[in-house]
């Protein structure tokens, strides 16, 4: 024991000066000031939470990248390390640019309608009517249905001889084999995941709405601003950091959304709908390459990052006010 | 007067057309699950069967440990809800109200969290849960949930919320010689209901959907939660038993439902004022 | 829509991680003793049968062997779920936790390719009684690779035509006896066209399994790829006149469900199917039915099996108890026992009142011209090391087959391009 050591969980101890040399110079203040009580909390606090991410995402990457350096041979348990291998296969793989195209469309698709949507449908029940409780239950209700569920149920509507082609027929419209073609099953995997995750955007929308004043409005509808001014000049300036957080929490969410596309499409038709994130699982799980996988996963990592720091950056450029 | 109640009706068919491709899927999974086999696929297909019964739902209990993996499901989320909810209130306190030198940067590695992507540590997970003999268990499910993953997204919100919160009556309290610990315990979490709440239900449903870690972890069907259950329901020769499969979804969906329709106003109420506002 | 299942047994496959870092034991482990301890020797086989029949058949061949073998104390039948049991059974592997013995399809190319499985020709000559010759080649040829067999071929169902005569009779079409894939079109297109139900389905192909029509080519004469595994031949001459057929069938005559459209003949839904004898067991009796042996190719006839084998793995602690009691419970008398379940790949078991015993939905005379004539020259559906990437690959390219205006010939060309490089690896 050194003499400035305390137990700092009783507070009797801090009040007390230590025992020993006294401090050399200036008054004699006791080691457990308020300051440094409240740092030794504050770590304590947090430490539960960075515990967690330690060991249980940042460790991983880290052992993500020793795997990428290394070709598997699942059945013999060898592993061999192969330097540069795999990351050299990424620039040699020929279906690697059509994945990423499929996963560009993807996320813009879904972070674009998911947003929109999400504030259209905040926008229509930011108001008083009957009803308006039931359709933000129903329009939130998919959010509680488990993906798989859900997911199972569109494949059944979305076939050549399913529900919605058969409902599109009953108002005299031709549907579409939806899924077997590139361009729809694009537009299916995105829709069906837009619907089951929108709600969740769509109450964030609301609480943002709910909190702008409304002495703003009165004051902009005295001027005589028109609706869409209103809208464009007033209210989205206002939500604009709820923008900000539903767009990282989207993009970061549609470029991870993996059981919809297996289930749905198992990525096809050729590589249509053959995202990233199915990419990976398919080379590390189907195909026993956890080398190659690994290299692929630590590559979406990247991408998630870039973009979150994009669009970190850019809120300096559109978003209103922060906290 | 008329033109606004035109345009309020206006609102309601719109919302109502719009309101369909949420609803569908559910009530025909729902009526789906009552119809023979031989009539899921009939072409044209319809959405009530004439010949209702209750097979699949008997089936689903036999053909594997259904009520068994329900509870699984059930305590998981659970576990996981409470210990989240105790962890990230703490973290998100701290971040917030507690000054410590490289809070900041701490705060970033924790937010890093956020953005990594299950399936990029899945695997090394794994092994480090071979290693410690705990493959074929809960405990990887409970941990990682907890405590990475879905309880960094709690964090954030909890901060957020505590970020907003007045500091008058924190300092009142501590003029009345309250420490930190006792502060966060009497003042801040009370205050903070409406957030905890949402945390509640967020975390509660990513641990009720979880779907990639548990078929990595788990290969006992006595261990298995419901959405892999789910995806078990295969005959011998590994063809879909879909009426089975529709039932069990449907008694996994259902409660959930009946629980939000019941606490609907909370569950919203409690997500528009968690702080996540930005 | 099939990946539900799917999905959920390959993510399990994380597992395979365990083993590299730890770093298991590679390569055949040494010969253990021959003589062990009293019940010292615990052995396990993974099986896919949930079947209380089977098992208990299983059972009681491991009861009697122990009886006369002190050294061994249990032997464990652990059932994994078919539709995963491929990645499960790897993850065992990989996460150093193999069975003993283990059930295997696919897989076995890749075992084989690995060493993970331990050549069993000697042991079973060398057993009294085994009486090695009476194997047939048709079906020892898949689990052997230089005249050296690694798993015993337990069970051999072929693929047949399966009829809802019913709906035949309600669209006034009859089959004739031996028919061709021609006429078989020609049919289900009538049907089709009188009923609106399906014409022919390949069961289990589904736009996606396309190995599945490995049950239709060799009637022209076609091969997914040469002998040795080592050259595309999905664009040869024959190949694209076999998928010419086949797109003909769906786009032309409507003979054949589109993609997109579910269609299942054990529901009722289709006029044909062509599916493993075995499947028989999904027939619930809610319509007439007729099985025979595979229509006919412009090629003549053909004869295609499924097969499972039964191997020891050489990471097993105890190769050679495990070896011994494979060669028990495959002698002549138990593979009768197991006849009654799986079409056994000895000639002297096979013959249609053998196989009808315990069959309730095909008699005898069915069994005999959809099993038992069919075995001694039957091929195996195309099978290679690295199957599941192969088969993904080649789906990624085979689906610009499914629309109206294809261009098969050029389609199938990009298939061979796809899958040569997977092939020669």
């Amino acid at each position: 024991m050194t003499a400035t050591q305390v137990n700092p969980t009783t507070r009797e101890a801090a009040d007390t000066p230590p025992p020993g040399p006294p401090a050399v110079r200036g008054i004699r203040r006791p080691f457990w000031t308020t300051r440094r009580r409240d740092a030794l909390t504050g770590y304590l606090f947090v430490a539960p939470q960075l515990l967690g991410v330690g060991v249980f995402v940042l460790v991983p990457v880290v052992l993500a990248v020793w795997y990428s350096l290394n070709e598997w041979n699942i059945f013999r348990g060898e592993l061999t390390f192969v330097g540069g291998a795999n990351y050299a296969a990424l620039l040699n793989d020929p279906q690697l640019p059509s994945v990423l195209a499929a996963t560009a469309w993807f996320s813009i698709g879904v972070v674009v309608l998911n947003i929109s949507l999400g504030l259209a449908l905040a926008v229509m029940l930011n108001r008083r009517f009957r009803g308006v409780t039931v359709f933000r239950t129903l329009f939130f209700s998919p959010v509680v249905v488990s993906v798989v569920a859900w997911t199972l149920v569109w494949g059944f509507l979305l076939q050549d001889n399913g529900g919605i082609n058969a409902a599109l027929e009953t108002i005299g419209l031709d549907g579409t084999n939806w899924l077997l073609q590139g361009d729809t099953a694009m537009i299916s995997v995105i829709v069906t995941q837009v619907i089951r995750s929108v709600g969740v955007n769509m109450v964030l929308f609301l609480a943002a709405l709910q909190g702008v004043p409304g002495e703003l409005y009165e004051a902009a509808r005295i001027d005589g601003a028109r609706n869409s001014t209103i809208f464009l000049r007033i209210t989205l300036p206002l939500i604009s950091p709820t923008l900000l957080l539903t767009a990282i929490l989207t993009i970061v969410g549609a470029l991870q959304s993996f059981a919809q596309i297996a289930v749905l499409t198992e990525g096809g038709p050729g590589l249509a709908t053959t995202v990233l994130v199915y990419y990976v699982f398919q080379q590390a799980f189907e195909f026993n390459d956890i080398g190659y996988g690994s290299t692929l996963a630590l590559m979406l990592l990247t991408f998630v990052m870039l973009l979150t720091l994009l669009q970190w950056q850019l809120r300096r450029k559109w978003v209103f006010y922060e906290d | 007067m008329r033109t606004e109640l035109l345009r309020r009706a206006a609102l309601v068919v719109a919302l109502a057309v719009l309101a369909i491709p949420f609803v569908i899927p559910t009530v025909w999974m729902i009526a789906s699950s009552f119809k023979p086999l031989s009539e899921i696929f009939q072409s044209p297909p319809t959405l009530f069967t004439g010949s209702p019964t209750l097979d699949a739902y008997v089936e689903a209990f036999t053909f594997q440990p259904f009520a068994q993996q329900y509870v699984n499901s059930v305590y998981i989320a659970v576990v996981v809800t409470l210990i989240t909810l105790v962890v990230s209130s703490l973290a998100g306190y701290a971040f917030a109200r507690v000054r410590f030198p490289g809070a900041n940067a701490l705060f970033l590695v924790v937010l890093v969290g956020l953005l990594v992507p299950s399936e990029v540590t899945i695997v090394p997970l794994f092994q480090m849960f071979k290693q410690a003999g705990l493959v074929n268990t809960h405990w990887p499910l409970i941990l990682v949930t907890a405590l990475a993953g879905p309880c960094v997204l709690a964090t954030f919100i909890m901060r957020q919320f505590f970020i907003a919160l007045p500091g008058e009556l924190e300092e009142a309290a501590r003029l009345d010689g309250l420490g930190r610990p006792a502060i966060w315990m009497r003042i801040a979490l009370p205050l903070a209901k409406p957030a905890l709440s949402a945390v509640a239900i967020l975390t509660f449903l990513a641990s009720w959907n979880l779907y990639l870690e548990p078929t990595v972890y788990l290969t006992s069907p006595e261990l298995f939660t419901l959405p892999q259950a789910l995806t078990r329901y295969t005959d011998a020769y590994g063809g879909e038993m879909w009426n089975t499969q529709l039932a069990a979804a449907t008694m996994t969906v259902v409660p959930m439902l009946v629980v939000f329709v019941i606490a609907q106003r909370q569950f919203v109420e409690g997500l528009a004022h968690s702080g996540l506002k930005g | 829509m099939i990946t539900a299942t799917k999905l959920g047994g390959a993510l399990a496959l994380a597992t395979a991680v365990g083993l590299a870092v730890t770093g298991c034991q590679s390569g055949p482990s040494e010969a253990p003793p021959t003589t062990a301890a009293p019940g010292s020797v615990d052995l396990r086989m993974t099986v896919w049968t949930s079947n209380e029949d089977q098992l208990a058949l299983f059972d009681s061949i491991a009861e009697s062997y122990r009886a006369d073998h002190p050294e061994i104390g249990t032997i464990t039948f652990e059932s994994l779920p078919f539709a995963d049991y491929n990645t499960t059974l790897t993850t065992q592997i990989a996460g150093g936790n193999a069975p003993d013995l283990a059930w295997m399809g696919d897989l076995s190319k890749d075992l084989i390719a690995s060493d993970a499985l331990v050549p069993l020709t000697e042991t079973l000559e060398a057993t009294e009684g085994w009486e090695y010759d009476d194997l047939l080649e048709s079906v020892t040829a898949e689990f052997s690779v230089d005249g050296e067999l690694y798993a015993y071929p337990f069970s051999n169902s072929p693929f047949a035509l399966y009829l809802n005569t019913d709906l035949l009779a309600q669209a006034g079409q009859t089959l004739d006896d031996d028919p061709t894939w021609e006429e078989v079109s020609a049919v289900g297109a009538a049907v089709n066209q009188a009923t609106g139900k399906g014409g022919f389905v390949i069961r289990d192909f589904n736009y996606s399994s396309w190995n599945t029509l490995g049950t239709v080519w060799p009637g022209w004469g076609a091969a997914a790829w040469n002998a040795d595994g080592t050259k595309c031949t999905m664009d040869s001459p024959e190949m694209v006149d076999a998928f010419q057929f086949v797109h003909d069938a769906i786009y032309v005559d409507g003979s054949m469900p589109g993609p997109g459209t579910t269609a299942d003949f054990f529901a009722g839904d289709s006029a044909f199917t062509v599916a493993q004898v075995s499947r028989a067991s999904l027939l619930d009796g809610s319509f007439a039915y007729d099985v025979i042996p595979l229509p006919a190719g412009p090629e003549g006839d053909y004869s295609v099996i499924g097969q499972a084998g039964v191997g020891v793995l050489s990471s097993s602690p105890h190769v050679q108890e495990a070896t011994d009691f494979l060669a028990y419970l495959t002698n002549p008398e138990n593979a009768a026992l197991l006849a009654q379940y799986f079409p056994p790949p000895r000639e002297s078991l096979l013959t249609g009142e053998k196989l009808a015993e315990n069959n309730p939905k095909l008699t005898a005379e069915q069994l005999q011209t959809v099993v038992v004539d069919q075995i001694p020259d039957a091929i195996t559906l195309p099978n290679h090391t690295n199957p599941a990437e192969i088969a993904q690959t080649g789906k990624t390219a085979l689906d610009a087959m499914w629309t109206p205006d294809a261009d098969v010939e050029a389609v199938l060309g990009s298939m061979c391009d796809a899958i040569q490089p997977l092939l020669a690896k």
